[in-house]
């Protein structure tokens, strides 16, 4: 019996230091003011606690809301004067019944404190294991009916973990987790370096830039079948730089068989490889605009680090940064109207949004030490890799400027961040 | 127009380095295999002295590669891929050790320090093993040579400050 209380214990140590800590920021004013009731359960069925901490935690981590926390069920007709008086505005209900061993009925509704309406509701049939995801789901889907936009929960991240080992050894992890840092799992460990983790736009498959044979070769793998892992072919030079075209089909990649690092395109049924650019300096860091039409590109062919856009249909090449001498790793707006990248200011390396069409620059953090930002599917968010006191985690800031949350690591440092597309 | 002024520094220097050229004539087995670094430092300030190098024994050579691990490194400047005089300098030592043992192989690892971006540090530590494989080129020496880069992957120094970087933008010459 101690046995299996300790094996218990350890299985839980496990879990528990791999999932990142999330710090929020909160924020006086401007949120939209919420309550979350305990759900309503029937049965047993303890779930129903789990659901409305993590709706509670969504939302207090969107940055738009805040949430008042009640450790108690709200009866399904609740006094809206009392709610008022209280400044809230939305009330969400819930109520979970088991319906079999590991099938559960979850019912949601919303409801506008002023107008006294139901603003949503939903009936829906989980698993037990699909409880977190129901949960996400829902959230997606309040968020939706309160602001009119869609929300970032029902996602995912990719991101890599460094621990540092006795002498100078390092072991990198290539990690994936819920869009609330929760339910971790490691898809790849290593003493060589892992970098540039990028979800495919089914969410099925994560390409990734891998030492393992002492050389930068791109990887896809798919996380969700053991072992099932894709090797782009080798070419001699640097392979690297993976980002997947919005239909999936395609990998834009940097490659450096032709003596200089340059944009190809690779097609992965027909393995064809198509050469993008042709430049004498470094072209590299590429990913599709959300249309596929074009691609924006880190490039020094001015003799500076800058970012172009080249047009796919016109094969024409411009210029989009003029401010600073260093623009970099560009990623495109979900809406394709922006740009976020990374701008050297002194000696600083900061997040700054770009936008396409005024060439307006605003630089979003005050760090030294900035790298690989990342939109959230919503195009709300920014998820970017910084440094804290010497050490590597991730932080998110919305686009109009305010610091959200971050995610550190007690174990080890993180970086690369990557945001999932919604899941299904 | 850079290839070119460096291609001509490299021809002036050549010419005033061949007379130094049997400083490399002890061939060694492949066992035994040391860094330029290593073999200059025996020698010490008296480079031209032939009769020193004789007292070197190979043991000492092997114990002295073992020890270091990488056999000798280039430092480059801030975002710069550009080989100067004193580089250039350094790398036909290498050609003329390599000239000397032909049955040795290179390996240039480039790398670059932490800051800006990883993907475009990777490209730049190729940038700069490539240029010192330019320069080696010139001697013939290509086929024996591989570049690879690490970008910022490899620190040689894990601070966060000048000093740091300046030791983390380099190229390391590995003998095989």
């Amino acid at each position: 019996m101690k046995q299996f209380i300790v094996f218990i214990l350890s299985l839980y140590t496990t879990l528990s230091w791999a999932v990142l800590e999330v710090t929020i920021f909160k924020h006086d004013g401007n949120t939209f003011p919420i309550v979350i009731s305990d759900f309503f359960v029937v049965d047993d069925a303890s779930q129903g606690k789990i659901i409305a901490d993590i709706m509670r935690n969504n939302f207090n981590r969107s940055g738009e809301f805040s949430v008042v926390n009640t450790n108690y069920v709200i009866s399904n007709e609740p006094s809206f004067d009392k709610w008022k008086a209280k400044k809230i505005e939305a009330i969400v209900l819930g109520k979970l019944e088991k319906i079999s061993k590991k099938i559960f009925n979850v019912e949601i509704k919303l409801l506008d404190v002023y107008s006294k309406k139901t603003l949503y509701k939903d009936t829906l049939t989980v698993h037990n294991n699909g409880i977190r995801r129901a949960a996400h789901y829902l959230s997606d889907q309040i968020y939706h009916a309160l602001l009119g936009k869609r929300g970032f929960f029902n996602t995912r991240l990719a991101y890599i973990t460094v621990i540092n080992k006795n002498k100078g050894e390092r072991e990198y992890r290539l990690e994936i987790s819920d869009s609330d840092a929760q339910n971790p799992q490691t898809i790849l460990k290593s003493r060589e370096p892992i970098l540039s983790p990028v979800w495919s736009p089914k969410q099925d498959k994560i390409a990734y830039v891998f030492f393992k044979n002492s050389r930068s070769e791109v990887f896809i793998q798919y996380p969700f079948i053991r072992r099932k892992i894709q090797k782009i072919p080798y070419f001699d030079g640097i392979s690297s730089s993976p980002s997947w075209h919005p239909n999936g089909g395609i990998l834009l990649l940097t490659l450096s068989k032709n003596g200089n690092a340059d944009i190809y395109s690779y097609h992965l049924s027909s393995k064809k490889l198509t050469r993008l650019t042709i430049d004498m300096g470094i072209d590299t860091e590429a990913s599709y605009s959300p249309d596929g039409n074009k691609i924006v590109f880190t490039s020094n062919r001015s003799g500076q680090v800058q970012v172009y856009i080249k047009d796919l249909k016109t094969n024409r090449i411009n210029r989009v940064t003029f401010k600073g001498k260093y623009n970099a790793k560009a990623v495109f707006s979900p809406d394709g109207k922006s740009l976020i990248m990374i701008h050297k200011i002194d000696q600083d390396y900061r997040i700054a949004l770009l936008d396409i069409a005024t060439k307006d620059l605003t630089v979003m953090t005050n760090n030294q030490l900035d790298e690989s930002p990342f939109f959230s599917p919503n195009g709300d968010m920014i998820i970017f890799a910084t440094n804290q006191g010497g050490f590597g985690v991730l932080s998110v800031v919305s686009t109009w400027g305010r610091k959200i949350f971050d995610l550190t690591s007690k174990v080890g440092e993180v970086r690369e961040p990557n945001w999932s597309h919604y899941l299904k | 127009m850079l290839k070119l002024i460096s291609l001509l520094i490299v021809v002036v220097l050549l010419s005033s380095c061949l007379s130094g050229n049997d400083l490399y004539r002890k061939v060694l087995t492949k066992s035994s295999i040391v860094s330029i670094e290593d073999r200059m430092k025996h020698v010490q300030e008296n480079v031209f002295d032939i009769t020193s190098i004789a007292s070197i024994t190979e043991s000492v050579i092997v114990t002295s590669f073992r020890k270091t691990g990488v056999n000798f490194i280039l430092y480059f400047s801030d975002d710069g891929a550009e080989i100067d005089k004193t580089s250039i300098e350094q790398i036909i030592k290498h050609a003329n050790f390599m000239r000397n043992n032909p049955t040795l192989t290179l390996r240039l690892e480039g790398h670059a320090d932490e800051r800006g971006t990883r993907e475009y540090n990777l490209a730049l530590g190729e940038n700069r093993a490539l240029n010192v494989k330019e320069v080696l080129s010139l001697y013939d020496l290509s086929s024996r040579i591989k570049v690879i880069s690490f970008g910022e992957e490899k620190p040689m120094i894990q601070q966060h400050d000048e000093g740091a970087w300046q030791k983390n933008r380099r190229v390391e010459f590995i003998y095989q």
